[in-house]
């Protein structure tokens, strides 16, 4: 292309050029994988031939009858549910009292986003050693409290093993939750606030009754950002568990992770992504719905 | 209902002073409007009397009481911010019922007094909006309610009709004016649009530079300001300034000005050869063949019921509030006579009230 060929389309009206990079990258790593998934859903590989074989419906038959599916679909809700709860709850507790202008705070508020570079893995890694049943600081402590047994491993004993997990998760993303409220509470206006205070509302009435709805845009954003990536969860239970003790810490993802590389079962696999694609999808657009406010 | 009080009230903000030395008191059912432009303190000193600003110096007494340190809750205040601070999420019922259900009033209570508050505001069929859903006069009409209910002892306003259409200001002067006739709530106004404080205060206090100017009923601030700057800053069509010197003229004093000879009244404390600024109201000032006041008319603006005439003299220009039916051809010579008892004399130097 001349110069002047790049200088006509850069001053045309035609939104394409600028649209057409963004749109191919979409279509290589978005759209084609997503539609190669369904396809590969109702097939299901053949290690013997080393080919696909059309088989129909047979995976979501099998999907539906599978007890280990369930189950890690149970697995997933429950991390699902205590991570995000526990996330808010902490992340919005540390934003408040980061709020604050107190010497120093400015300091921990940058500190905060370091747990946000460390790759998961990594921090999976790290969690592994802290929980270590020989020289991990965690079970050393939490023996010392006496909230555990000495000869309790945590992240081998079942019903410890998801705890451990989540340890990790949380330690790794509430960060992302108190920035992201930080965020809001310092872009919520003063008056009202102001006003309340004549009004005679007590810090926590102010915080119920203002802050909190004042923000539940931001909780919304926060909740739908983390809660799409809590049902992802990977990273951690590879790294920290492989799923057990048993099927323990099994989650969805790590099955169908599991399905499709270690047992080569790639039709089933994406039979198991492609079901926590549409849970994750329905669930986003019921909560778009109902946390949609009139104000 | 209450008094308030302020003894050399100070504000400084780190090593800027603000505001120094004053003192006034407010007495019990007034309308009081703190008047000035932008920066002059008057909203510093709305909200330290709230309690939402600290008080550096002196101290600040509501019914006789210190409140210096008194949390704004236990101040028995209410007040209506510039921006109205609605409550975004509540709608307009819990908006005016908030101050209440936090101080845990009956149901049935609370209900009352909203009711009868959105009655008296004409707010009763919107009070399961939400504020976004309101127009501007009628948010404002909220904020008045959520501190109408509180019955509390003294009101503050701040600005609160800078944000509306000029209409919509006229009409909602007289409203809050005719509230308060019925409430009787003590009452301060922050403003810097002196026709609302001229129409609604009982007394006005003109500040200047975080320092109060003066001090009196609207008519004593417009008929005798008390400086230069008072003179300037009330009054519609604002007061024409000429430079001059006192002489003695037939049995009285005079001021020679560029303009012409303005004669002064008698109780005047000028002597002559004393170099003064003398103040004409374009209201006060006659259209007379005969005056002493020479110019050249450059403008007619026809306001309705009379006519504002933009002259030129030697001092340079120079306003008349003139009869809307009189010719004035652009150019043309125009004189002008003034009673002396109108003539406002301050001195030049310290621009004092003479």
């Amino acid at each position: 292309m001349s110069v002047a060929q790049v200088k006509r389309i850069a001053i045309s009206d035609s939104p394409w050029p600028w649209l057409l990079p963004l749109i191919a990258l979409l279509i290589v790593f978005t759209v084609y994988p997503f539609f190669y998934n369904v396809w590969l859903s109702v097939h299901e590989f053949m290690p013997r031939t080393r080919s696909l074989k059309f088989v129909g419906v047979d995976n979501w038959v099998q999907l539906w009858n599978d007890a280990r599916f369930w189950g890690s679909l149970g697995v997933t809700f429950a991390y699902f549910a205590v991570a995000l709860v526990i996330e808010l709850a902490l992340g919005m507790a540390i934003a408040l009292l980061l709020d604050a202008e107190l010497p120093g705070f400015g300091a921990l508020r940058a500190v905060l986003s370091m747990t946000l570079v460390i790759p998961p893995a990594i921090a999976g890694m790290m969690f592994l050693l802290l929980q270590d049943p020989q020289f991990g600081v965690v079970t050393y402590l939490l023996n010392w409290l006496g909230l555990l047994d000495k000869s309790t491993p945590i992240l081998a004993t079942s019903s410890t093993a998801l705890a451990g997990v989540l340890l990790a998760e949380i330690w790794q993303w509430t960060p992302f939750m108190v920035l992201i409220f930080l965020a809001g509470l310092r872009s919520l206006p003063a008056e009202p606030f102001e006003a309340a205070m004549i009004d005679g509302a007590s810090s926590f009435q102010m915080f119920r009754r203002l802050t909190l709805p004042m923000m539940s845009r931001v909780i919304a954003v926060a909740v739908l950002l983390r809660g799409i990536d809590l049902f992802r969860v990977f990273d951690y239970v590879f790294t920290m568990t492989s799923g057990g003790p048993g099927t323990t810490t099994y989650t969805l993802s790590y099955y169908a992770w599991q399905q499709t590389f270690s047992f080569l079962k790639w039709g089933y696999g994406a039979t198991l992504s492609l079901t926590s694609l549409i849970i994750v999808m329905v669930l986003a657009e019921v909560f778009i719905r109902l946390a949609k406010v009139r104000w | 209902m209450a008094t308030v009080e302020y003894q050399r009230i100070g504000k400084s903000f780190g090593s800027v002073t603000i505001m120094r030395d004053v003192s006034f008191k407010i007495d019990d059912h007034q309308f009081v409007v703190l008047l000035g432009p932008s920066g002059c303190g008057k909203t510093t000193l709305l909200r330290m009397t709230a309690g939402l600003e600290t008080v550096s110096e002196g101290e600040v007494l509501i019914d006789g009481k210190r409140v210096n340190d008194v949390h704004p809750r236990d101040r028995n205040i209410a007040m209506v911010f510039q921006n109205y601070a609605l409550y975004p999420t509540m709608k307009v019922y819990d908006n005016i019922a908030f101050s209440l259900e936090v101080a845990k009033l009956p149901a049935a209570e609370i209900a009352k007094r909203v009711d009868r508050a959105a009655e008296v505001l004409n707010l009763t069929a919107y009070l399961d909006r939400y504020p976004k859903e309101l127009s501007g006069g009628q948010r404002q009409r909220v904020a008045m309610g959520r501190a109408m209910v509180r019955e509390a002892a003294v009101f503050l306003f701040d600005e609160p009709l800078s944000n509306l259409d000029a209409k919509l200001r006229a009409h909602m002067r007289t409203e809050i004016r005719q509230l308060h006739n019925r409430l009787k709530t003590t009452t301060i106004y922050v403003t810097h649009d002196q026709i609302e404080a001229m129409t609604m205060a009982d007394r006005i206090v003109v500040m200047r530079a975080g320092k109060v100017e003066q001090i009196g009923s609207p008519d004593d601030v417009y008929d005798r300001p008390a400086s230069k700057y008072v003179a300037d800053f009330i009054g519609s069509s604002a007061i024409n300034f000429l430079p001059g010197t006192v002489v003695a003229a037939d049995g009285g004093a005079a001021v020679d000005t560029a303009t012409g000879q303005v004669r002064i009244d008698a109780a005047v404390a000028a002597q002559p050869g004393q170099k003064v600024v003398v103040g004409l109201r374009p209201t006060d000032l006659v259209v007379d063949a005969n005056g002493p006041l020479s110019a050249k008319t450059v403008l007619l603006e026809r306001l309705g019921h009379d006519a504002q005439l933009f002259c030129r003299g030697a001092d340079g220009s120079f306003v008349a509030i003139v009869d809307k039916a009189a010719r004035f051809p652009e150019g043309s010579d125009v004189r002008f006579a003034i009673p002396p008892s109108k003539v406002h004399v301050f001195d030049a130097q310290t621009e004092i009230r003479l």
